[in-house]
């Protein structure tokens, strides 16, 4: 499993025997990276079952609980098959087995999706810049890809090392995709451990995907200082021609970069992303501009602002290529993922292609050839621009009024919308002539137009909120730091101790999507709450976007107040969805540096130390997609809780502890080998809120290890108590079950603690060494009480 | 709009679905027959009322003259501690759906199960969800929904009502429960 590189030789010139050579390059078969001296672990390369008992392991403590959102199962023709009332379906599946496939199989898809990137970008890479090309996190940054190295036993160094972890990760997708098919597994328990395979999987495509962008492409490497960017809509300067890019997959974006710059007109278009791709044009160039999260396509669009639209991949209205016409916006695909069903002009001449998006001859094309894309983009928005003049689809408030009017009351718009805003009341007030509230409803909408879908009278409903939001949006501006990447092993130096021993009390990393219940100023106040307490903060993906804003008195985003170093009280931004790889990979480094565990083909003592020890808790207050699912499903495996926001329940299971069963709660303590029970901490692995004053709590809850010390603990205790106070209005009565010596009670709520601790007959407890596997036990296979 | 149809029109679900309720007389029958009812309450419940008693009010008077446990979810306990009701207990939404699916588990400590759950406070997709756990994984437990629109997980749950039918249902409830009007 260790030969997994290749050896090349490259030559400038070669003469042999039977001719003369420029420019050559031979792979001679596969040689091991014997230059690394850590020891190879265990699991190299872990196909689907090498991890299977430490699955079953968390598994049995964090019982999944299901809510399924179908009775029956239509998957195959031997279907439907009801599944209600313990009944199994034609294959034998019931529905606790069904349930399980579901959350397998959005964990499958969510890896493709990351996967499938990772291999364009590292491809795309290669071809451009050579199979040797060398792979670099930066400075401070010598284990630079620790999540590969823990799963696959691999230091990559080169493009061609990334391409052969990526070949293992194509595999194991192959494997578990494979377990969703009707006749295959059967057992959910196996099902989610297949999930947490893939979730791990889809880390280290993520880490690969970014460590080859971050390599290549000149991206901030690991800095704490990467630039401030512009956001928000009014930051956009309507006099310059305007690119928006919509996606992930940064490539494209890059030659319309390069275009404007190599002929001059950088000056005169603006560049703008949604989604993750505006994280990454803005680590190429801090100059481009993010509009803001998915959920803010179909407003700035149908305002009328994009010149182009170019897309990518993922995240990407599929629907959009209908709203840019009504703005006269050309759309450029540039993915074979998403190609919108347009005409495939790659063979054909720029100047034909621009004349027929400039004069409306077609709404938009699919090119592949990205020198390509950057020269039509660049042109067709020049032309576009004065032609346009930032032609808006909004309506006028007095066609809106008059339109109102005719409102039938039927109530579909708000049956419709996921957020129950209150759509139908605030139309009849427009009617009136009162427009605040769809200004309201717009600062809480989430951007899924379901509203106009559903209306009867064909209203277009998400339209009327910007337009009457248009006071507020033209104010919209604030500054967000761009993505660092990867956290630097000299931070890890100096947080790893404090961290382990719980008195930097945690580490928050906010992930992920904008299907918020309530808007975005939630993760915000989070965000300042725990960065107030000292905890680590930190954001990635669209979260990392709608943080920066709201803005304190003095107009400041939090990324402005607080530093970008991985250290207490700083709230970072590691970049796009796939840096979200690079906090798995801070936890993994402070086992690796700080305790010096080894990291090469360890998954589980890693994993073990990390759920054992490292207070850390993943939020995703307005997950989405199947992507976020694999995401978690990775962290799972880590054993590191994730907390969803109440749209998260419609992933349809929760992994949940029980703090009443002493026995869900046994370590074997590694200096003795005895089994010792330890506190319900983390209680749950994945848990989903129901709204902030909840996630405020449980956040602190879920960072208490059973490795604390007593000073660690004391802290945490002392947020999880002050909090429980503040957000539930008493004192919490299970802090006596988190007591293991006095020194853990925190000093200022001695007196109550004690009381509660007498109540209930609290006895001293040992702390251990914990660690679930008992293997790990120093001296071998335990053999303690 | 007395329709029993899900009031987030794709929420639709499997072959079985919610009995609507269309007299309040059968919560009070289902009332009289459980051993074991438990009230689960979520934080809508903060902000919404019935006629003019918030619904804060209305559960601690229900739980009083039924002598049914709450269980809060999320930050609702406060309104509860503050009102010095001492018959509510805190858990989480999810916790809560958890616990219910372990036949030997009852709240506050006593010997389970419970066999009659009503539920109030949640948006609507999550108190969706969370009666499709107990609809499939809790088949001792019949479930109320206590709310306006019509949850089709539930076992027994009213069509969606206009506000003021209602209050009327709940104000019935009470009375057969033996609150006041």
């Amino acid at each position: 499993m260790t030969e997994q590189k290749r050896a090349r030789l490259k030559a400038d010139k070669l003469d042999t025997g039977f001719g003369s050579f420029r420019n050559i390059e031979v792979t001679i078969g596969k040689v091991i990276d014997d230059d690394w001296d850590e020891p190879m672990g265990p699991t190299p390369m872990p196909d689907v079952t090498t991890l299977r008992s430490w699955d079953h392991k968390l598994l049995t403590r964090y019982r999944p609980a299901y809510m399924p959102a179908c009775q029956l199962c239509c998957l195959c023709t031997f279907g439907k098959c009801d599944l209600t009332s313990g009944k199994r379906g034609a294959c034998g599946l019931d529905i606790e087995g069904q349930s399980a496939r579901i959350v397998l199989a959005a964990a499958n898809i969510g890896c493709a999706a990351h996967l499938a990137h990772s291999r364009h970008m590292v491809d795309y890479m290669i071809h451009e810049f050579g199979p040797r090309f060398e792979l670099s996190q930066g400075d401070g940054v010598e284990i630079e890809a620790p999540v590969s190295r823990l799963v696959t036993g691999i230091r990559p160094r080169t493009l061609e090392d990334a391409s052969a972890i990526l070949d293992y990760c194509e595999t194991q997708l192959t494997h578990t995709l494979s377990a969703v098919a009707t006749g295959q597994e059967g057992s959910w328990i196996d099902f989610e451990s297949k999930a947490f395979h893939v979730g791990m999987i889809d880390q280290v495509g993520m880490e690969i995907a970014d460590l080859a962008q971050i390599s290549t492409l000149g991206f901030p490497q690991s800095d704490p200082d990467a630039p401030l960017i512009e956001a928000g809509i009014s930051s956009m300067d309507p006099k310059k021609a305007m690119i928006l890019a919509i996606g992930h997959n940064v490539v494209p974006a890059t030659y319309i970069m390069d275009y404007a710059s190599e002929t001059g007109v950088s000056d005169n278009i603006d560049i703008a992303g949604i989604c993750c791709t505006a994280w990454d044009i803005s680590r190429y160039d801090a100059k481009t501009k993010i509009v803001g999260p998915i959920s803010w396509q179909l407003r700035f669009v149908r305002a009328g602002f994009a010149d182009v639209v170019v897309v990518d991949e993922q995240c990407i209205r599929t629907d959009i290529l209908e709203h840019a016409k009504k703005v006269n916006s050309p759309v450029i695909a540039t993915c074979d993922k998403s190609t919108m069903g347009l005409p495939d002009r790659t063979d054909d001449d720029v100047d034909d292609i621009v004349k027929d998006l400039v004069s409306g001859k077609t709404p938009g094309v699919y090119i592949r050839d990205h020198e390509k894309i950057g020269e039509v983009v660049v042109k067709t928005a020049i032309k576009m621009h004065p032609k346009r003049k930032k032609k808006g689809s909004l309506p006028s408030k007095a066609k809106m009024q008059e339109l109102a009017q005719a409102c039938r009351q039927c109530s579909e718009c708000v049956r419709s919308c996921p957020n129950d805003q209150p759509v139908m009341d605030a139309v009849l007030a427009a009617a009136e002539g009162n427009f605040e509230p769809l200004a309201d409803v717009y600062d809480e909408c989430i951007g899924c137009a379901r509203c106009e879908s559903a209306c009867p009278n064909e209203y277009d409903l998400h339209s009327w909120m910007v337009k009457a939001a248009e006071g507020r949006w033209k104010q919209e501006s604030f500054m967000v730091r761009s993505g660092r990447g990867a956290i630097k092993d000299t931070e890890i130096r100096t947080v790893g101790q404090p961290i382990v021993f719980g008195e930097i009390p945690g580490v928050i990393a906010h992930v992920g999507c904008a299907n918020y219940p309530d808007g975005g100023r939630a993760i915000h106040d989070h965000a300042e709450e725990f960065a107030k307490r000292r905890f680590i903060v930190v954001f990635s993906g669209c979260a990392a976007m709608t943080v920066g804003a709201i803005k304190d008195e003095e107009g400041k985003s939090i990324y402005e107040r607080r530093p970008g170093t991985f250290d207490a009280g700083s709230v970072l931004n590691v970049g796009s969805c796939v840096a979200n790889s690079h906090i798995a990979g801070a936890a993994i480094k402070i086992a690796n540096i700080f305790a010096k565990r080894n990291l090469r083909g360890n998954y589980e003592e890693i994993a073990d130390y990390i759920h054992n020890r490292v207070g850390a808790v993943g939020i995703s207050w307005g997950a989405m997609s199947q992507k976020a699912a694999s995401i978690a499903a990775g962290f799972w495996r880590l054993g590191v809780p994730v907390i969803v926001g109440p749209h998260g329940t419609k992933y349809r299971r929760m992994l949940l502890g029980r703090a009443d069963k002493p026995e869900d709660w046994m370590v074997w303590d590694a200096r003795t080998g005895d089994r010792v029970q330890v506190a319900a901490g983390p209680e749950h692995l994945f848990y989903a809120v129901e709204n902030l004053e909840e996630l405020m709590v449980m956040t602190a809850k879920l960072a208490i290890r059973p490795n604390d010390t007593a000073k660690g603990r004391a802290i945490k205790l002392s947020h999880y108590i002050d909090l429980h106070e503040t957000y539930k209005g008493y004192f919490p009565d299970d802090v006596h079950t988190y007591i293991r010596r006095e020194t853990d009670i925190p000093i200022t709520i001695k007196d109550k603690i004690k009381a509660q601790m007498k109540e209930n007959k609290w006895q001293e407890k040992p702390i251990p060494d914990p660690t679930l596997v008992r293997r790990l036990v120093y001296g071998g296979n335990g053999g303690g009480k | 709009m007395m329709r029993e149809e899900p009031w987030q029109t794709a929420e639709v679900c499997g072959p079985t679905k919610a009995q609507g309720i269309k007299k309040p007389a059968v919560v009070g029958a289902l009332l009289k027959k459980a051993k074991h009812p438990l009230l689960v309450v979520g934080s809508q419940a903060l902000t919404e009322n019935t006629g003019k008693k918030s619904m804060i009010d209305y559960f601690i008077e229900f739980s009083t003259a039924a002598k049914i446990p709450i269980v809060a979810t999320a930050n609702t306990i406060t309104a509860f501690k503050e009102k010095g009701f001492d018959n509510a207990y805190s858990y989480g939404a999810m916790e809560i759906t958890g616990r219910l699916q372990d036949h030997d588990w009852m709240v506050a400590s006593k010997k389970g199960p419970h066999d009659l759950v009503m539920t109030y406070g949640f948006p609507y997709y999550m108190e969706w969800l969370m009666l499709s756990a107990l609809i499939n994984f809790s088949p001792h437990i019949k479930t109320v929904s206590l709310g306006r629109y019509y949850q089709p997980h539930a076992t027994w749950s009213f069509p969606n009502l206009k506000k003021q039918n209602w209050n009327d249902a709940l104000k019935e409830i009470l009375t057969l429960s033996g609150g006041s009007k």
